[in-house]
């Protein structure tokens, strides 16, 4: 068959996915070399920083565990304070690796390739994150573990009908999907990595972690089915965990949260915050691992189209609120809301409107969501919008029914060192794994080569 | 086993009440109550009474009685003594049982604008409303909170509490208050018959019922000289509860919001 013919027959083509001519052993080579490498000064620089940053995490919560929650600034009626604000946020950013691996994996979103790996790792580091506030915002934490259903001598069970049980089971399990994900994820790349190990303990760690990975053709057929189950098992997950995390909020009479659009507006905000934090990591990695071949500008204005949506879901959801409580004729659903855009948190209220809502708009333009710094500098106001919206949300307890509780919530020390504590974790996790681990996923960014297809110019068939 | 281990509890505990004295009747109809005064009834009286049970308490307040009393505050003292409610002297820290609120902001949608200041500016006593459908019971995760069967008292098991304050925002009341420190140490007076709580838990008015498993009536009504708190069972058609709600027109806080409040006001 002569190539003119063959050209003819081929839909009009995209543009190339992965740039710089590679090649399978280009791709190994380059990708491989990142976790095999000796540790750079760089790295462990920002280790250090990390790990001390997180250590204020571990210090703060030592301290809740001996004086009690009194070290925070909650009182009666904001009772949930930067915790469950912290919670939240974390959980939210926590939704993008798993919508790039599963989601767009059903949809046959090709470009998902170079950026599921490490966005999937940044879900879980993030959930990780999520899960320790729950734990440490309790009154008696020794005692965290009722909220499990394990049968004891105190004829104690949980009340199924609290949306802080769903919680319990909701992430829970989001979290064991996403780990058992990507880890079906990373076998076979953990083999190649233990074929090109040089040392023992390298082969010995990585080949007990490959499970015995051979990549024959038996292996690959029940590895892609093994894989499709999983991804049809966590898309329903993405828009399962943000919904049930919503129901906290919903399920109560607090005026502002007693409302049927929590669920999509939460899981809208989840993407979107999830997909600015794959954005911000995203462009730090590429750079410093020189992997712009791998994740191109054309994956990142891919994102910022992605964010564009969710981020006028998430301003449609601001305005709609309005409207129901307007609608609705309720008084304290109309306080509440008016409370919000011009009470006395009506900073935080403009801080997430123009983060979320407003600055999103830049990325009509091509030229605005194709500039690396522009989207960088977005990402990050996007970050912080949507960790006020989690904020200006769970502030509306300070107006609650009761005016003569009315309070003003202020974080104390101990609340802000939890918080940017948390974010020492988070990064302490993501350094050790872009150290240790192929940062993109080899053998899924080889399937996207040219030359992985068949039907590609100089093919067999 | 026939006697289920809650039933065993709770004869243990109304026996072992009603051995350890009757409580306070006479101490909380005396003029000013103070520990001494509490303490020396219940020494004093030591004859075990038969538990009062209805099917469902509830409680009816008469604001003008409570308006025309001043500056009364009788039902809380008694209240925050009986159950050792530490006083922290601060807002933040705040734990409150029952408490007066004005009337403007307790019914703040049940007024108009002709309402005469007198009453709009009057006390209204505000508690946990044991609601026939609790918005806190729904939420608790743990089951420290529980509405109870046989008499509806939205009960409060301290040692089950995990402190999450889930309690504290669904209740639309405010009734509900959380030890974010020791308490222990804030007790001015201790009382040794009732439990003292730990740090980490939340706490509410629970209608008194270790006082009516000993025969007593709730330490506000009994406190109250002015008699503006009637408490009784809304299910006995000759109750005094039912009486009053015949004989006058009552309110109920926040009554769009389903939760179906057992405490009524005559306003």
């Amino acid at each position: 068959m002569s190539t003119v013919e063959n050209k003819e027959q081929m839909p009009p083509a995209e543009p190339p996915l992965i740039l710089g001519n590679q090649t399978f052993g280009t791709v190994t080579d380059r990708i491989s070399k990142l976790a095999e490498r000796k540790t750079t000064l760089t790295w462990l620089a920002a280790l250090s920083l990390a790990a001390s940053v997180a250590l204020l995490l571990l210090g703060s919560i030592g301290y809740l565990f001996y004086e009690g929650i009194g070290i925070w600034g909650l009182n009666v009626p904001v009772a949930w304070g930067w915790a469950i604000v912290n919670f939240v946020f974390w959980v939210g950013i926590g939704h993008a690796g798993t919508l790039i691996s599963a989601i767009l994996f059903l949809f046959r979103q090709k470009w998902r390739t170079s950026i599921n790996r490490f966005a999937e790792a940044m879900t879980l580091f993030a959930v990780i994150c999520a899960l320790v506030f729950p734990g440490i915002h309790v009154g008696r934490i020794w005692v965290v573990y009722w909220m499990f259903p394990l049968p004891n001598q105190m004829d104690m069970w949980p009340n199924f009908r609290s949306p802080l049980l769903w919680d319990v089971f909701a992430v829970s399990i989001y979290f064991t999907c996403s780990l058992v994900f990507w880890y079906t994820g990373l076998i076979p790349d953990l083999a190649t990595l233990r074929d090109r190990a040089t040392t023992k303990i390298r082969k010995i760690v990585l080949g007990i972690f490959s499970l015995g990975w051979r990549g024959g053709n038996r292996q690959w057929k029940h590895y892609e089915l093994a894989y499709l189950i999983l991804a049809g098992v966590s898309t329903p997950l993405v828009l399962s965990v943000h919904s049930v995390v919503s129901t906290d909020f919903a399920v109560s009479v607090v005026p502002g949260w007693h409302t049927t659009i929590f669920p999509p507006y939460f899981v809208a905000g989840a993407i979107f915050s999830g997909f600015a934090m794959v954005m911000t990591l995203g462009i730090i990695t590429r750079k410093v691992f020189h992997l712009e071949d791998f994740i191109t500008n054309q994956h990142l204005e891919k994102m910022n189209k992605i964010m564009l949506l969710t981020g006028m879901m998430v301003g449609y959801s601001y305005a709609c609120e309005f409207f129901i409580a307007w609608y609705s004729g309720n008084a304290y659903e109309q306080f509440a809301f008016i409370n919000r855009a011009f009470g006395p948190y009506a900073w935080a209220y403009w801080i997430m409107i123009s983060c979320n809502v407003l600055i999103p708009q830049m990325f009509w333009f091509r030229k605005l969501r194709t500039s690396i710094p522009v989207m960088f500098v977005a990402s990050i106001f996007i970050n912080i919008g949507m960790w006020f919206e989690r904020f200006v949300i769970v502030m509306s307890l300070a107006r609650d029914y009761l005016p003569s509780s009315w309070d003003y919530y202020s974080p104390t020390t101990w609340d802000v060192l939890t918080f940017i504590g948390s974010f020492g974790l988070f990064f302490t996790l993501f350094l050790l794994f872009l150290r240790f681990l192929p940062v993109v996923a080899m053998f899924e960014v080889k399937g996207v080569l040219p030359e992985a297809d068949p039907h590609h110019k100089g093919g067999s068939h | 086993m026939s006697v289920h281990r809650r039933k065993f509890l709770k004869l243990a505990g109304i026996t072992a009440l009603g051995l350890a004295g009757g409580a306070p009747a006479k101490i909380l109809a005396e003029d000013s109550i103070t520990p001494d005064s509490l303490k020396e009834v219940t020494e004093a009286t030591a004859t075990p009474k038969a538990p009062l049970v209805a099917r469902r308490w509830a409680m009816v307040i008469d604001l003008t009685k409570c308006r025309e009393a001043g500056d009364c505050n009788d039902c809380q003292k008694a209240c925050h003594l009986t159950h050792n409610v530490p006083d922290f002297g601060n807002p933040k820290d705040e734990i409150k049982w029952i408490w007066k609120e004005s009337f403007h902001h307790a019914f703040h949608e049940q007024e108009h604008e002709f309402l005469d200041e007198k009453t709009k500016h009057g006390p209204a006593v505000v508690l946990c409303n044991h609601c026939d459908n609790p918005p806190c019971v729904r939420v608790c995760p743990t089951g420290a909170t529980w509405k109870r069967e046989n008499d509806g008292i939205v009960m409060m098991d301290w040692h089950r509490c995990i402190g999450c304050r889930y309690c504290v925002l669904a209740c639309p009341y405010g009734s509900r208050s959380f030890n974010w420190r020791n308490p222990r140490e804030f007790i001015k007076d201790l009382q040794p018959e009732f439990p003292t709580r730990t740090r980490g838990v939340v706490e509410k008015c629970t209608f008194c019922d270790e006082r009516l498993a000993r025969g007593q009536m709730p330490a506000c009504v009994e406190a109250c000289k002015a008699k503006a708190i009637t408490f009784g069972d809304l299910e006995d058609p000759n109750s005094e509860v039912r009486t009053l709600l015949h004989e006058h027109f009552t309110i109920r806080r926040k009554p769009g919001l389903g939760t179906q409040p057992e405490v009524y006001y005559i306003v």
